[in-house]
């Protein structure tokens, strides 16, 4: 169904009450959450690191300490880094959770994260040709894209990106940018140089594998194989899950595509509108939530990306309500059915064809 | 032979001379520390992402003290006092590592309320003597119904022990000439809570060399904080002259009639110390100079710039871009990133609606309004969205 232009005024003014009704109230038990959330990452990480160690007294300890250290890696990366990132706790003024001040336990570079994900991605969601998250120019994943022969083996690409998951969000804007490969698009306005890009990119990540992967092998000792080992499973953990979540919030079976000229000018809106039905949720238990960092309420990140997203569970009902009145497709289900359609949705567009993805 | 010695010797020495200077030079000293501190910070980011160690503790830290900020000093609350109906005074301990003050300069105070970091700066309004003595300071704040940061610490108060406090900042502070060689009078002028500066300084004078006046503003003499300590002073020091001027009774303050007036004095001889609103402070500026006196000659303090909550649509933006100040107008309800734009300026931006966070900055004082929720600020530090904030007050920003 299509809304007119006074209709998607007044469900502008209906999603901003609802977000005022969060955002007006925001203190001590957000601030309180956060920090609790932070310090159980710290917790989990040094704790993690330790019994990795401690692996030669019982193999326990180290499978212990690679869960944890898993565990510290998506706390950081999901419910606080995801989050900080997008300015949720910048009100709080707190060095440690500043938008512009964090930096996270992944290769990628949390500026260059900003810029690809807070800007592109969330701006302009499921406009084909200018949200490049969608399908991250390797999957072909609606029939807006021409099939191409390598399409045909790409749910093997899937995984090796999913495998692989940290690396290809670090070298995401590099590939837009065409810093390496490809050819340089002239219309395109640079806000950052390529060698800014290349720097970024090759510290973070050597950084990063240096600690995993040098630093604290060599400290372990003799249990440095153990040690690196452990931390190579924990990255991988991490990868499938951030890369399993993130799948599950934009290539669903029901999500919906956009196409530049719908968008161009568009108002709030029709830009609250294209939130919703770009993205799905998925239900779950509490813990479970937490580990997705709430991008299990996609859709309510999409409408408030800078809302504390602890609230996110409480205001779902209020928008689902909201997405009902104007008739608007509210898509959610549980976990294991959205991954399903992912999975198909991937195999299907494998193969030339498919239906259009409704708009 | 002996010459071939002389030239070994000679070239010993100098290379003696080589190594005493590379090594007692600070430059190298500097190399040195600069290149530790650099290892030191990519050894804190390889590690913790973060640009010390000690952010990433924090957390843990934070466990039993949460009102640690790891980019001030703390502060432990001693004790507080009403000076007046309004005025607020905070007795601190600072901790070890803070180094100290000079009467007249202020620091920026920093309290977690109700989960948030909020700041502002004060003045110190006690003496040399007390920080010497009993490694205590005092600030004074008037508590403003509408001012963000003095409404939480009047209502935190009681059950306040720790804030978080910067280094003393400011060249407010007497020059030595009123302090020892006596040869030039002093002039000052405070309006309402612009005495605290003042006070600190006046009351650190150990031995009193010349003549000062203070002229003290207040609406009326119950709103006059350190009045009694000042009438003591003045009765006690005969160099040291009050005149209270009650707005309420006498109107206002004009400097330059009530200075002609006084005997033995002249305006070009003295040094002016001014400390209150920016247009009180500008007004008698202005009028000082007309009257000959030198620019040097007149210190005046105002927290940040301009701060009043303008009326009217014009407000002024200060922007600090790169070490280089530029002066903009931001028209009321026009997003300041727009404003700025306008006036040559480009700062970073993206989405342009208030979703992608790229174009926060450091407002470092004023008031913004939200155009998307229509909230108004506070007036101390925080970051803003430039795309979706407008000018509510003159503001001083950093790019």
């Amino acid at each position: 169904m299509k809304l007119n232009e006074q209709q998607l005024a007044a469900l502008a003014t209906e999603l901003d009450a609802v977000k005022a009704g969060v955002m007006t109230q925001l203190g001590e038990k957000e601030a309180n959450y956060i920090r609790r959330m932070l310090l159980t990452q710290r917790l989990c990480a040094i704790s993690g690191r330790i019994l990795m160690v401690l692996g030669f007294i019982t193999p326990w300890l180290w499978a212990l300490g690679v869960v944890l250290l898993a565990l510290a890696k998506i706390l950081d990366n999901m419910e606080i880094g995801h989050n900080v990132l997008h300015g949720q706790y910048d009100w709080m003024n707190d060095p440690v959770l500043h938008s512009q001040r964090f930096e996270w336990d992944i290769a990628c570079d949390a500026g260059s994260w900003k810029r690809t994900h807070n800007f592109e991605h969330h701006t302009y969601t499921n406009i084909i040709g200018k949200d490049r998250d969608f399908g991250y120019g390797l999957l072909r994943l609606s029939n807006d894209f021409r099939w191409r022969l390598r399409n045909l083996w790409q749910f093997v690409t899937y995984l090796v990106l999913s495998t692989l998951f940290q690396w290809g969000v670090s070298y995401h804007e590099l590939a837009g940018e065409r810093v390496f490969f490809g050819k340089k698009k002239p219309d395109r306005v640079n806000s950052i140089s390529h060698s800014d890009l290349k720097k970024a990119f090759f510290g973070k990540g050597a950084r990063q594998l240096f600690k995993d992967y040098v630093f604290f092998p060599l400290i372990a000792g003799p249990m440095w194989l153990w040690v690196l080992a452990g931390n190579l499973v924990a990255n991988l953990i991490r990868n499938l899950w951030t890369s399993t979540v993130i799948f599950c919030g934009h290539f669903t079976a029901d999500v919906h595509t956009f196409t530049q000229e719908q968008c161009e000018g568009e108002s709030r809106g029709h830009w609250y509108y294209r939130q919703i039905l770009g993205s799905s949720n998925f239900t779950g238990h509490r813990w479970f939530h937490i580990l997705t960092g709430h991008l299990s309420c996609q859709i309510e990140h999409h409408l408030y990306p800078d809302m504390p997203a602890l609230h996110y569970l409480t205001v779902a009902p209020q928008v689902q309500a909201i997405a009902k009145k104007y008739g608007i497709a509210y898509n959610s289900g549980s976990f294991v059915k959205q991954y399903a359609t992912v999975v198909a949705r991937i195999i299907r567009y494998s193969f030339p064809g498919g239906k259009a993805t409704p708009a | 032979m002996s010459f071939q010695i002389l030239e070994v010797e000679f070239i010993l020495f100098l290379v003696y001379n080589c190594a005493l200077k590379l090594s007692g030079r600070t430059s190298v000293n500097k190399t040195i520390s600069s290149w530790r501190q650099r290892l030191y910070r990519q050894f804190s980011l390889m590690l913790a992402n973060q640009p010390k160690l000690g952010y990433y503790l924090l957390p843990l830290l934070h466990w039993n003290k949460p009102q640690w900020h790891p980019d001030y000093h703390s502060a432990s609350v001693v004790d507080f006092c009403w000076e007046t109906d309004q005025m607020l005074s905070v007795r601190l301990k600072p901790a070890a590592s803070w180094s100290g003050f000079t009467p007249g300069q202020h620091i920026l105070v920093t309290l977690l309320h109700q989960g948030r970091y909020i700041s502002r700066s004060f003045s110190i309004s006690s003496s040399a003597a007390l920080f010497a003595q009993q490694k205590q300071i005092l600030i004074s704040c008037r508590i403003q119904p509408q001012g963000e940061f003095t409404k939480a610490l009047a209502s935190d108060i009681s059950g306040l022990t720790e804030l978080s406090i910067s280094d003393a900042m400011g060249d407010f502070v007497l020059a030595p000439s009123a302090d020892s060689t006596g040869l030039t009078s002093t002039v000052m002028v405070a309006a309402g809570s612009g005495i605290t500066p003042l006070w600190s300084m006046l009351s650190s004078i150990r031995c009193w060399t010349s003549p000062v006046v203070l002229f003290y503003s207040v609406k009326n003499a119950a709103q006059a904080a350190f009045l009694a300590e000042l009438k003591l002073l003045a009765a006690k020091q005969p160099l040291f002259e009050l005149r209270l001027i009650e707005t309420e009774i006498t109107g206002r303050l004009n400097l330059v009639q009530d200075l002609a007036t006084k005997a033995d004095f002249s305006m070009t001889q003295a040094q002016y110390y001014l400390c209150g609103p920016a247009a009180m402070s500008q007004h008698c500026k202005e009028q000082l100079i007309q009257q000959g006196v030198p620019a040097d000659a007149i210190h005046s303090e105002q927290f940040g710039f301009a701060l009043t909550a303008v009326e009217g649509e014009m407000k002024q933006a200060l922007i600090l871009q790169k070490g280089t100040e530029i002066r903009i107008e931001a028209a009321a309800g026009v997003p300041l990133l727009q404003a700025a734009e306008q006036q040559g300026l480009n700062p970073r931006f993206g989405c342009r609606i208030g979703v992608c966070f790229q174009c926060v900055c450091q407002k470092k004082s004023g008031q913004v309004l939200n155009l998307r929720t229509g909230q108004v600020s506070g007036d101390g530090p925080e970051q803003i969205q430039l795309c979706i904030s407008a000018a509510h007050s003159n503001l001083q920003i950093e790019l």
